[in-house]
């Protein structure tokens, strides 16, 4: 079997190059001024304006933790007077296969009027939001905000069980009863 | 002994090896899907399955760790997998210990702050047992590791040396582990020929341990080869199929 030659591999622990010509990305270490792989997968060199960025790809799936500033993908699981809890299902782009617990209070859910949110007219259980990470929080959960235009509620069920349209950025409509009820809805662009 | 010699005058070992050679070694990477990780190792008869799973969340709040990684390891024997039925396949102390020796020497090769308050499980399991066991579970373990897709230092490769007859031995099996010579179990990085676990069983002359170190090295090289042909040979299968869609 003839292998691709013009693709490079590197494996872990293989040296990539001197500090001087290359930046660390993704999948390398820095170590003695040289830049070591840290992955199994394809060396990639980018372009950048002072020094090319050297990174390691991988083909499958790649193994992402929630970061401070991420925008992740969360279903509500409950719901009280000052919080509520929601399990992060996705971030960015990347769908984890296990979920991350995190929580979002009730002074981050919008950026105007926090002190007269209530919770349970912006999120129900079993709602998808985007949210986006502020803190890593405590030992228990993440802080999540979702106090952004762009953030919020982006699906939901009604009581009669149908999925709901968004109609405002603080009611979804039901199509089969045509009641209205409240949550704090994300504005998503069409190409999204 | 009359019967059983460990090594003959004219330098091979019972199973026809020079001192300085290594059994045959077959990995396989990938072999069970639902894993994140697994490999499959055979150093002669000794047989192990490793299997990943995670980066995940932590499954008891207590022990997050808020800076790096926590490193969840189970060290098991199959019972049938000694000459003798095992009648407890883990849970034992030689079981624990070997579970804390994997996890400290992949402790010191994981980049662990990539995943803060996270855990990484890792499963090794010896279906056979021929001697080196420890040794093929690290080697198995490292190619799980990399097939899963976590950063690491460097391979961490691993063997096992003896010592007969002022001659060391590599790669030792049952008949010469049992035979209650010095057993010197070793896992280096290979690149920067760092030692992240040491072990040694048995009385040994201070004189001697320079040959016995000098060898077990080379042991861990000559893994390492063949431990890093097979991830190239499973990455350039994974970037044809991909430069073919």
């Amino acid at each position: 079997m003839s292998s691709d030659s013009e693709v490079s591999i590197a494996v872990p622990g293989e040296r990539l190059g001197s500090l001087e010509q290359f930046q660390a990305g993704n999948g390398t270490y820095i170590r003695h001024g040289y830049v070591y792989s840290c992955l199994a997968g394809i060396k990639h060199v980018r372009q950048e304006t002072q020094k090319p960025v050297i990174s390691v790809v991988r083909e499958e799936q790649e193994n992402v933790v929630p970061g401070i500033g991420s925008i992740v993908t969360c279903k509500v699981t409950s719901v009280n007077p000052r919080f509520c809890k929601v399990a992060i299902l996705g971030v960015q782009s990347t769908a984890l296969k296990e979920s991350f617990r995190g929580m979002i209070r009730k002074e981050d859910v919008r950026a105007t009027e926090k002190d007269r949110v209530e919770i349970y007219k912006c999120f129900r259980p079993g709602d998808l939001v985007l949210a986006k990470v502020t803190s890593l929080g405590d030992a228990h959960s993440y802080q999540l905000s979702t106090a952004d235009n762009n953030l919020g509620v982006v699906f939901a069920k009604s009581e009669a069980g149908a999925t709901m349209n968004p109609v405002s950025w603080c009611e979804m409509q039901c199509p089969k009863t045509m009641a209205k009820e409240p949550r704090k809805v994300a504005k998503i662009s069409p190409h999204e | 002994m009359a019967g059983l010699e460990i090594l003959s005058p004219e330098g091979l070992r019972l199973d026809g090896r020079r001192p300085h050679e290594l059994r045959k070694i077959v990995c396989r990477v990938g072999v069970l899907s639902q894993a994140d990780g697994s490999a499959y190792i055979e150093m002669g008869n000794t047989k192990a399955l490793a299997t990943v799973y995670g980066p995940h969340e932590v499954t008891s709040k207590a022990k997050a760790l808020h800076d790096r990684v926590l490193l969840n390891c189970q060290f098991g024997m199959a019972t049938f997998s000694t000459g003798e039925r095992k009648r407890k396949p883990r849970g034992d102390r030689k079981s624990t210990e070997l579970s804390m020796i994997i996890r400290r020497t992949f402790e010191a090769a994981i980049i662990t702050e990539l995943y803060p308050r996270s855990q990484i499980d890792i499963f090794v399991q010896v279906l056979q047992a021929d001697g080196s066991n420890q040794a093929a579970c690290i080697n198995a373990t490292t190619l799980a590791l990399i097939d899963a897709g976590i950063p690491m230092k460097d391979y961490v490769s691993a063997s096992t040396v003896s010592f007969v007859n002022d001659t060391p031995l590599m790669d030792i099996n049952y008949l010469e582990e049992s035979s209650g010579g010095p057993q010197l179990s070793l896992a280096i990085l290979p690149k920067s020929e760092k030692v992240v676990l040491f072990q040694m069983d048995s009385r040994l002359h201070m004189d001697n341990m320079e040959k016995v170190l000098k060898l077990a090295v080379k042991g861990c090289k000559d893994v390492y080869t063949l431990l890093r042909r097979t991830i190239h040979e499973k990455a350039e299968e994974d970037s044809q199929s991909v430069s073919l869609t």
